[in-house]
């Protein structure tokens, strides 16, 4: 019993309640639990108050629950019952989706109560029979709304559900305005809970992408099984209930496929016009640019960095140089200097050894043997080394004449002696060298087995594989181990000394050898044409080997040719004639031949240059 | 999701598991809801349980018994001294840690006891997994109050190494409120609980505040030196005398036959709870002798009183220590498998003349049983971290209360809302006034225990109108984290509000 309060009192505050002391608990118990979730989530509100607030929320839901009357519901026609809004049957047309179980059944206990037949019987009113009541549509309403199943369904179809999708026009203006009513719309689609938002232009690239990874992989819940046009129970047979099943799975897919399409339209033109996507696509491109820029201008550092060394490289090498060329000529002065005081010793010597030689009238009485004498003092000036000469003329000016004859002899029998050596050994140098010569080069069937027909074969192989073939001297040889009678096996090497030596011949030699040639085809060949074997030399070879009568073909000749063969196919009719009179100085018969020359040159070349790679490969 | 828990104690395990919203003790493959905790190491193989116990006679060196009071000490402790002084088993030092010595086998080998703890737990882990026909790992896991952080750690490691995954390690007395759901229907409402739990070795009393659906230890106490084990012994002693008087043998130097008289003791003690007298009976006690008594429970009692007395003693000197007196608990909780004995209990009742006591469930299986209602709850839930394990929460340190008058005129204080309630709080009161007067007056104050009340605020309804009837006023208290009081109340005729906050002092 709470007491009586005086006269003239207020409600107070005195003083201050104690502060809060912290304590350990137990970690144990529900209580335990909820307290830690409740910390853990910072809610400062206690547990008793949150539930009690979830329960007063409930409450007041199904207290403010209004429920709208159908105008119509009166003259509704309960056989046509999928075609009207159940929610608006049950007064919930303001709630839709949104209306809880809860509700729904609430609102239907609201309007049974006050439209069922009985009761309207007992008010006087005349009821319809049977089904056809309008009372039919409100249990056909609450039969769809209350399966979750169905309710789904309607929901799908929902007809005041604005399926519309903003167009690029109106998109590109303001975007939030366009789009976000119509992404919120749509979200309730979604099998996902907590749908992204669009957000606004300040959201962050993670934000905006996840958005658009969402709607990308959108997962509608929404299906058109509420549409089928043919009823399942209705079907008579199992086999017309499966077809019906065919009918209706079909269509319901179509649909689907309609709705997809309409949400993939719809982000796609949200994509294209999000100014935010623009922004960071934009963002990106710049930071591409400073990077690549930044790349690029690291690398031309880096470049420069590398020529400023090489410039100090070759600076150094270039001063090295100089050093060393400095050094050289001094060292060649150096050398002269000394030269030239040998050279004037040696004068100096051999003056003294004439001199000498002359005050002993050069060791003899007569005219003659002085000549003679005079002539080998010379000699001996000339051949003498400085040493030798300073010895002697020590000699002689120590000496008396006899002995300083008989050693100015002993010196000139000496130098003759070597003379003689020297005249021998150069004699055998130029006799060895003539051998040599002769034995690699030699005439026709000389030295390693060459013999007429190898001879031919290789000049053949040498006009045949003009300088500039790929492994020239190889594909010669190849060709001509190939092509000879003889057995010889022939290195490259071998080949190009032949060819040499062959070209160093005298043309005598050549006229000759291509002589015996063109006999020896005669005997062999009388009756056949002229054919490129024999013609090929003349390319290359001055002197023709082929009958005079066809000139050799000039460069200009040759690209007319060439030309004419181009411009006239082979389709074209009397293309011979064409082209022959497409190259001046030549006729239809030339033409033909120097094509066909051509021809067999051109397979040639390949099959040898295959065997060669043929070999190369093994 | 099924979970379990795990009552690791001295002398026997227990384990329970969650099931579809139940704890239930199962039995393990013995047969028996409760497994010994001790492990028998032989040379091929190690045996856990009551055939270890039993092979205990033939084998006592190589069996480890109260692992548990060792686990996680350091070898100098004086605890590992006089396990070590008291067990069959060789107990050695290394590094700083105790190791047993088995030689079991050929060779010695040494073996830590958080490895014999694992064995104990691997055993527990399977007799509920037989039980689920599934495998289950989570598990909470009970232990005793005044275990060190080492200990925890090192009982949380033998767990995890038998495959356990610990949700959480929770004390035994809060188990055993647990189990028999105390403070765990609503949050509101405030009593103290006294755990009385005697196992096999300790003793261990726990005067615990529940407040707001926590639990809060405010005082414990532990003996190690009673415990059923300390009957068990006074009774084998008793016998031997019984033996030697009959036979004129001493057996009491005879370790083997002490210990096959202990266990007939153990089993005749048990069937005394139960029964009014016990046989017993042992085969070929000392040379080839066999020894049959009978005991009656009168003569157990007259054997144990001193220990009962012993056992009984802490409880006074603990709720005095809690600043309570007998009168102020409200509840009484038996625990551990010497609380069974009906002369304890009735000497507890005594004790506590007016209060709950409560026994229904098996004591020894308890602590168990609340374990894995504790499992259940953690069971599934994401980011189960150590530092749940000890939370500090705000509490308000005074009773707020509202003076009234009784019929005589006297004054009368209502607790609105009472002390180590955890913040923020809210309670709903309807107090109720005199109609004839015209006015309302509620006088808030606040109490520390055993003060005088400190007046805090007071509240006045003026110019009502005279009625007949009571009046009646809605009052909500709030008390907000820091000790603030809101108090809004309503006089439900009228609909006229008073509104006052009450700051806290800085503390």
């Amino acid at each position: 019993m709470l007491p009586e309060a005086q006269d003239g009192e207020e409600t107070t505050v005195f003083a201050a309640a104690a502060a809060s002391v912290q304590v350990q608990v137990e970690p144990v118990g529900r209580w335990f639990e909820a307290f830690v979730k409740r910390r853990s989530r910072n809610v400062s509100a206690s547990f008793q108050e949150l539930e009690e607030e979830e329960e007063s929320s409930e409450e007041s839901e199904d207290e403010e629950l209004q429920l709208e009357e159908h105008p119509l519901l009166r003259t509704l026609d309960p056989k046509d019952w999928k075609n009207q809004d159940h929610y608006a049957v049950l007064g919930l047309p303001h709630l839709r989706y949104k209306a809880t179980q809860k509700q729904i059944k609430a609102a239907h206990k609201a309007i049974v109560l006050k439209h069922h037949p009985d009761k309207r019987k007992a008010a006087g009113e005349q009821i319809v029979e049977g089904d056809n009541d309008y009372f039919t549509c409100i249990t056909k309403a609450i039969e769809v709304l209350s399966d979750p199943v169905k309710r789904r369904a309607f929901d799908s179809v929902d007809p005041t559900f604005d399926n519309a999708v903003p167009s690029k026009g109106e998109g590109k203006e303001n975007f939030f305005q366009v789009f976000a009513p119509v992404f919120e719309r749509n979200a309730r689609w979604s099998s996902k809970k907590l749908v992204p938002s669009l957000g606004s232009l300040d959201s962050t690239f993670e934000d905006v992408d996840n958005f658009y990874s969402f709607w990308y992989n959108f997962d509608s819940w929404r299906e058109f099984s509420y549409l089928d046009e043919e009823e399942k129970e209705k079907a008579e047979c199992r086999d017309e209930r499966r077809w019906i099943e065919k009918q209706n799975r079909a269509s319901r897919a179509q649909r689907k496929k309609e709705e997809m399409n309409r949400i993939r339209t719809l982000v796609d033109t949200a994509y294209s016009c999000d100014p935010r996507i623009k922004k960071f696509k934009e963002e990106e491109k710049a930071r591409k640019e400073s990077e690549k820029k930044a790349k690029a201008e690291a690398k031309k550092r880096e470049q420069e960095e590398r020529e400023r060394v090489r410039q100090a490289e070759l600076e150094a090498a270039r001063l090295a140089k100089e050093k060393e060329e400095e050094e050289a000529k001094q060292a060649a002065q150096q050398a002269k200097k000394e030269k030239d005081i040998q050279k004037k010793a040696i004068k100096k010597e051999r003056q003294k050894l004439r001199t000498t030689c002359k005050t002993w009238n050069y060791f003899s009485d007569n005219e003659a043997d002085s000549v003679k004498m005079m002539e080998e003092v010379e000699k001996l000036c000339d051949r003498l080394e400085l040493t030798s000469l300073q010895s002697l003329n020590e000699i002689l000016a120590s000496a008396s004449k006899d002995d300083s004859k008989a050693a100015v002899d002993k010196q000139v029998q000496e130098v003759n002696a070597q003379l003689q050596r020297e005249k021998e050994a150069e004699v055998l140098a130029r006799q060895a060298a003539r051998g040599a010569e002769q034995a690699s080069g030699g005439g026709g069937g000389g030295g390693k087995g060459w013999n007429e027909e190898d001879l031919q074969l290789l000049i053949k192989a040498v006009n045949l594989f003009p300088a500039g073939t790929n492994a020239r001297w190889e594909v010669i040889a190849n060709y001509m181990n190939l092509h000879s009678t003889s057995g010889m096996k022939r290195t490259a090497k071998d080949v190009i000394n032949k060819a040499k030596n062959l070209q160093r011949l005298d043309p005598v030699q050549k006229d000759e050898i291509n002589k015996k040639a063109f006999e020896k085809f005669k005997k062999e060949h009388t009756s056949v044409a002229p054919s490129i074997d024999n013609a090929m030399p003349s390319e290359r070879f001055d002197a023709s080997a082929s009958e005079g009568s066809a000139a050799p073909w000039t460069t200009e000749e040759q690209k007319l040719l060439e030309q004419a063969l181009k411009t006239y196919p082979v389709s074209t009719p009397e293309r011979w004639e064409k082209i022959a009179a497409a190259v001046p100085g030549r006729n239809k018969k030339d033409c033909m031949k120097r094509y066909k020359e051509l021809v067999e040159m051109v397979k040639a070349k390949k099959a040898a240059q295959e065997q060669v790679a043929g070999k190369n490969k093994k | 999701m099924a979970a379990i828990g795990v009552h690791f104690g001295y002398t026997c395990a227990c384990v329970a598991i969650f099931k579809d919203g139940r704890a239930d003790v199962v039995a393990n493959d013995a047969g028996d809801r409760v497994t010994p905790a001790v492990v028998g190491y032989r040379d091929t193989e190690q045996i856990v349980g009551i055939a270890a116990k039993q092979g205990q006679v033939r084998n006592a060196a190589n069996t480890v018994v109260k692992v548990k009071q060792v686990l996680g000490r350091s070898f100098s402790d004086p605890e590992t001294q006089s396990h070590s002084a008291r067990t069959k088993c060789r107990v050695v030092n290394r590094d700083e840690k105790p190791y047993y010595e088995i030689t079991a086998g050929e060779q010695t080998q040494l073996i830590a006891p958080e490895d014999v703890a694992k064995l104990i737990f691997y055993k527990m882990k399977e007799t509920a997994q037989s039980a689920l026909g599934a495998d289950v790992r989570d598990a909470v896991i009970t232990v005793p109050f005044e275990f060190a952080q080492a200990q925890k750690q090192a009982l949380r490691d033998a767990a995890e190494a038998a495959g356990f995954h610990v949700l959480r390690l929770i004390h035994e007395p809060a188990a055993a409120l647990l189990s028999y759901n105390i403070g765990q229907e609503s949050s509101s409402g405030k009593s103290h609980v006294l755990v009385y739990k005697l196992g096999g070795t300790s003793l261990s009393v726990t005067v615990l505040q529940v407040s707001g659906g926590m639990y809060r230890v405010l005082s414990t106490h532990t003996d190690h030196s009673i415990g059923g084990e300390s009957f068990t012994q006074a009774l084998a002693q008793h016998l031997a005398s019984e033996f030697k008087r009959t036979f004129k043998h001493d057996v009491s130097s005879n370790a083997r036959a002490m210990l096959k008289l202990m266990n007939g003791a153990d089993m005749a003690k048990h069937s005394l709870s139960s029964l009014g007298s016990a046989n017993c009976f042992v085969d070929s006690l000392h040379d080839g002798i066999d020894f049959d008594c009978n005991v009656s429970r009168a003569r157990f009692e007259l054997l144990c009183s001193a220990l009962f007395n012993r056992s009984i003693s802490p409880i006074r000197a603990l709720v005095e220590q809690s600043g309570l007196s007998p009168s102020s608990i409200n509840t009484v909780v038996l625990c551990g498998g010497s609380a069974r004995i009906p002369r304890l209990q009735q000497m507890i009742r005594e004790m506590f003349p007016d209060v709950d006591l409560l026994t229904s469930a098996p004591p020894d299986e308890v602590i168990a049983v609340g374990a894995a209602l504790q499992a259940g709850l953690l069971v599934g839930r994401e980011g189960l971290g150590p530092e749940d394990e000890s939370v500090t929460v705000d509490v308000s340190p005074a009773d707020i209360l509202v003076k009234e008058v009784d019929e005589s005129g006297a004054e009368l204080f209502t607790v609105l809302l009472p002390s180590g309630t955890p913040l923020p709080a809210r309670r709903h009161h309807v107090l109720s006034g005199p109609g004839h007067s015209s006015s309302l007056c509620l006088e808030i104050y606040q109490r520390f225990v055993s003060e005088h009340p400190e007046k805090l605020s007071k509240m006045v309804f003026q110019e009502l109108q005279p009625s007949e009837e009571q009046r009646h006023v809605d009052a909500v208290v709030t008390m907000k984290r820091d000790g603030s009081v809101h108090v809004s109340c309503v006089e439900q005729v009228t609909g006229r509000s008073e509104v006052v906050t009450i700051l806290a002092a800085a503390s």
